[in-house]
This record gives structure tokens, sequence and C-alpha cells, in this order.
């Protein structure tokens, strides 16, 4: 099979420029699947809760965004997670993998107790679990990696090829497992995470919240299926979103910190906007990174100030991190797979445990309740540790 | 178009030390890999008409880690056996270089890179993809485009390492290994029988490439890429030529 283009159809260019959403597959910790991810949205409902095997670690940090429809002690759990999301997302979109590119960030390598034996230090190869999964593809299989970015750019990456004619259908997105105590303590160490603070761990991270001390690591994967509109088309596949831009840059400024003033973030989000050759009057949404770090999320609510302008007031800014934690290389994508859901029903979910917006995080932020407001243009960005800064324009479809 | 431009590789740190102490201080922080990329990068930009606009794309190891990462793995694991886990403090750079596609991001820090980029992760084969993300971002309007690479034959002891950085333009200009301009033309691919004989490196086949260049006397080269350097599923062969 192959999913090059054959040019000598008889399809308008037009249609095949146009990039949509047909298929879309997540595991998070609100559940295994997508309509689960977001009722639990809606519902302002945080999944993050304690992981009892921590707790006898000893660890400094015990609560996560555990995906519990795959056990933790299952070895292959880092390709399980990834092929249940991916199979969902073929599932809905009715497409084959083997006419379908695989664009896909199996995130970073897992280190973990042996389960036979539990004093064995385990590496688990984030390389081989992709080319694993990738096996029932047909190219590009390109693997992903851009720290917090990579499933925006798996998306971006995916969308660029088809919208330049390159393929014709791909599947993009991330997965990441990360509750193991390797991770913790690294984040922790990093200053990332929040600490456990004897409050309830579903209340664990509060992004843009004046209370806010880090995110809460989390496992979970998201994936979509994108093909040009001609071939959703011909298809008669049920379209979800149109993808109309994506934008790529580099802080250029430290490995840990954000540039504060969100220089890089809003490049990003300014060349989404060129490629989609849009201005940022046309943005009604913004599924924002919003980690709950302290400096992250002031330059996000900085930076999206600035690229807003006037209209910063107007514009619904959420983001599900405090619903499901970080799930690092999932996280684009989940957050893509939000942004499609919102600009299908045009509802904006809220920001889970953002109930106090901090000084200098001030934009409009959806807070308690889910907002109907005929969202047709959603924003979605990702911010990475080492300064990658992604971001995507998504929108409701209308032929 | 897309034309090579430069290429530098490195195998030995000892060399880096001593040549450039600049460089060195830059690099010493990071574990192999991103050490020896890095350097081959710093090398190749002296060739970049704008080292702050070159669209950057970084091929992550695919051995990511290092010796003192697994030694910290392992005090994690004892120290969770018996629930001491509490005290413990990472050095943060391994979590870094678990997390990041470092190199990528230590670039932009260097030279002021905020420009398109593409960080590949580190599966086998993905080199090959770098080379088609390269040929597409010139196609698409970049002026130059770098790729760069480092990986190690291990990642738990201490190991031999490469890295390499290649950069590319879309304008002809003598490439200095073989001294005539040389294009990257495509990437064809065909589906082969799993190979098993798949050695996952970043850097190796890339290294390999350039060597068939320089030593290629004809206008047009085939260069059949050993099956150790693919992805296991697919033949490759870069196709390339020369230019008077």
């Amino acid at each position: 099979m192959t999913n090059h283009r054959n040019f000598a159809s008889q399809v308008h260019e037009a249609d095949r420029r146009r990039v949509v959403i047909t298929g879309m597959g997540s595991l998070s910790a609100l559940g295994a699947t997508t309509r689960e991810l977001w009722d639990g949205l809606l519902a302002n409902r945080a999944g993050i809760r304690t992981v009892s095997r921590l707790v006898a670690s000893g660890i400094v940090v015990t609560t996560g965004g555990e995906v519990e429809a795959v056990p933790h002690n299952q070895i292959d759990r880092d390709f399980e997670i990834a092929d249940r999301a991916i199979r969902h997302a073929l599932r809905e979109s009715d497409r084959n993998p083997a006419e379908c590119g695989f664009i896909w960030s199996t995130g970073l390598d897992t280190f973990q107790a042996g389960l036979d034996d539990p004093a064995a230090f385990v590496h688990r190869s984030a390389g081989q679990c992709f080319s694993a999964l990738a096996s029932r593809f047909v190219e590009p299989q390109r693997m992903i990696a851009a720290a917090c970015a990579s499933g925006t750019q798996a998306v971006g990456e995916a969308f660029r090829l088809i919208r330049k004619g390159r393929i014709e259908a791909c599947v993009a997105g991330g997965s990441s497992v990360m509750l193991t105590p390797f991770y913790l303590i690294g984040f922790a160490g990093l200053q990332a995470v929040a600490p456990d603070n004897g409050g309830p761990p579903s209340a664990a991270c509060a992004p843009f919240d004046r209370r806010r001390k880090g995110f809460a690591l989390a496992d979970g994967a998201g994936a979509l299926v994108l093909e040009s509109l001609a071939s959703a088309r011909d298809r008669g596949a049920n379209i979800f979103a149109e993808v109309l831009g994506f934008g790529m840059s580099q802080d250029a400024f430290d490995l840990n910190r954000p540039c504060e003033d969100g220089a890089g973030a809003e490049l990003c989000m300014r060349r989404a906007l060129k490629d989609a050759e849009l201005d940022a009057t046309d943005i009604d949404a913004v599924n924002a990174h919003a980690t709950a770090t302290y400096l992250g999320d002031l330059a996000e609510a900085t930076a999206l100030r600035r690229l807003l302008g006037s209209n910063w007031q107007r514009v619904h800014v959420s983001g599900v991190k405090g619903a499901i934690g970080h799930a690092m290389a999932a996280a684009g994508a989940i957050e893509a797979i939000v942004s499609a859901r919102t600009v299908q029903t045009g509802i904006v979910p809220p920001t889970v445990n953002l109930i106090d917006p901090d000084e200098g995080c001030e934009l409009n932020h959806v807070m308690g309740d889910a907002r109907d407001v005929n969202a047709r243009t959603v924003l979605s960005v990702s911010f990475g540790m080492g300064g990658q800064n992604a971001a995507l324009l998504l929108r409701r479809f209308s032929s | 178009m897309a034309y090579f431009v430069a290429f530098a590789e490195h195998r030995d740190l000892a060399t880096i030390r001593a040549r450039s102490p600049e460089t060195w201080r830059r690099v010493r922080r990071y574990n192999l890999p991103v050490q020896l990329a890095l350097a081959a990068a710093q090398d190749v930009m002296t060739a970049s008409t704008d080292p702050k606009s070159v669209v950057v794309i970084s091929l992550a190891p695919c051995q990511p880690g290092s010796a003192e990462l697994y030694r910290w793995g392992d005090v994690v694991t004892s120290r969770m056996l018996n629930g001491t886990l509490g005290d413990l403090r990472m050095n943060p750079t391994q979590t870094l270089h678990a997390v990041d596609n470092l190199a990528m991001s230590a670039f932009a820090i260097t030279f002021g890179n905020h420009a398109d980029c593409l960080g590949l992760g580190g599966a086998a084969g993905q080199a090959w993809s770098g080379l088609e993300a390269v040929i597409e971002r010139i196609e698409d309007g970049a002026e130059e485009v770098l790729l760069m690479a480092g990986d190690q034959d291990q990642a738990s002891e201490v190991a031999e390492g490469v890295g390499i950085a290649l950069l590319f333009s879309k304008r002809a200009r003598p490439f200095a290994p073989c001294e005539r301009p040389v294009r990257l033309v495509r990437i064809e691919r065909h589906p082969m029988d799993r190979s098993s004989g798949v050695i996952p490196h970043a850097a190796n086949g890339l290294s390999d490439l350039v060597s068939a260049v320089a030593s290629h006397q004809s206008s047009s080269i085939a260069h059949e890429v050993p099956p150790q350097h693919t992805d296991g599923h697919s033949s490759v062969t870069v196709v390339l030529e020369t230019c008077s």
C-alpha cells in the first residue's frame, strides 16, 4: 500500500490542501476513552489521585494522573497505552494503518523496578516502543522528541506533510509512562511537580492559580487520524475538526525555565497564525499549556495577552492539566483532541482547580463551569522544557 | 534543492577539550552524545550565513542515558525497596537528559536560534527521516537547515560515541569532503524482510553516508544504507548528485 498521493486524481487541489481530523483516541487519568476525558472535563472533575504504590516508597510526591485501564505492573505498559489510543482513533476513522503514515512521540525511556526482581533496574527504550508501534504503518514514520511539545509537534508535522500534498493520511500523537519514582524524583528536583501538601490529591495541580506549586505527572496517550479533506470526503468520513496552521519556535533562553516575557511562546503562536493566514482576532478560545509551574504560567499568560492584544478579555482560556496531570509527550496530542471537541461542540471546558487566578496570570479563564460559547477556532499550545514551543490552530469544519 | 554545505564529526572529547576550550566549556555538563553532537554543530556553523535563522533538525540519541544516569537508576530502585526515597535528590541535568532533545535546546541557546525546528527521537532509522525533513524544509523555503545527531554504543557504561552535524543550503556551494556541490535528491524506501540486524544509532549511518559521498567519483550517487542502519522494515537508498 502507498500513502503517497495520486496527483492525477480529479479531486480539486483546494480540497487536497485542507487537512481534517477524522479519528481520535485517548487514555488519561479521566478514563480510557475520549468520551470519558471530555465528560470529565465538562464536569470540572480531576482524575489525579494518590498512587498507593508510591506511598510505600517514602517518596515526597505521591499524586499523579494514572491510566487505570492498563495495569501499572504490565511490563509493556508503554506500548499498550499507546496502542489502545491508536486503535481507538483508527476505528473511529475507519482507517487501516497500512494506508497511513505514523508520526508519534513515545516520549521518554521508562525507568522502573523489575517485576520479577524488584531489585533490578529496568530500562525500556522509547525508541524500541516507537519501532514496535510503527511497524504496522507505511512511511513516513517519524518519532518526535521535543519534550513537552512533542505531541503538538507530531500533529503539526503530520498536518504539514498532508497539506503540502506529500502524504494522504497519518496517525499522529504521543504517549508517555511517567509515574515512576525515577521521574517523580527527577521532576521534584527541577521544582516542577507539586509536592504532597496534605490537601486533597485531586487539587494538586492548579494552573494559573495563586496556590499553584507545579504539575502532577501523568501517564497517557492521545492519537489523531489526520487526512486530506479530499480523502475524507472520498471515504465519507466523519470530520471532527479542521487543522488550519502550525508553528514552532525555540526560546533559546534556558534549559530549565521559560523566557519570562514569553517571547518564544508568542513567536510559535504568531507563526501558527501566519501559517493559517489568520489574525489573533479570529481566535475564540485557547487550550493553554497551563502546567501550574510558577514561571511557566506567568510566561504563558504574558505571551497570550500580548498575542491577543486588546482582545484578550474576550478569548476563553482553559487547560487540562489540572484534571489529568502532565502526560509529557502525550500532553499536546490529548490537548489537540480536547481542542477538536471544543470546536466541534462550541463548548470550552473549565480549567480544573483554578479558583483564584494569580497576579500576572490575568486571562479570560474558564473556571468552575464549562462555557457554551460557540467557539469555532481554537489555539492549542505546548511549551517544552528546554524551550521548544509548538502551536496548532483548529477550526470547526465547514465545507 | 538541498545542497550539502558542511560536515563535522567528533568522536573524542579529549580533542574537543584540547583544541577548543570554549566549545568544551559549553558542552561539558552534558552526556556524551549531546557533547559530541554540539561540538560538531558548532564546527559547521562557521559555514552558515546566519546561525540565528538556521532551521534545526536534531536526532535524539538511541542510547540517551549515561553511566551516571544508570547509577541514579540503581539508587532509586534500591531505596524504593527499603522505603527511603524521601530525601533523595537527583542531579537535574540527568532528568533533562531523559526528558529533552537536549542538543537542540542547547544549540538554540548557544546561537540565539529561534527558528523552526524538528526534534526526532531515538528510534532506529530516524536519520533518514531527518534527511527527508531536510529536503522538505528547503522545498518549503528554508535557506539553511542543520541536521545534527549524537549517539553512543551503550548508555550504561563508558562507551564510544559519535557526534555529527550536516549543514544544508538551498544554494549550491562546494561541499568540502569532495570539493564539489552535492545535491540531496531524494530518499528511496522499499519494504524488506524484517531485519534482525538493526543497530539503533542516530549518527553512524550519516557518518557512513558522508564517507561514501567523499569517496565517490561519479555525478550520480545511490547510497544503499546498510541494513543495520535502517529501521528494519524498509531498505533505504539515499540518492545524490554531484555538480561541477
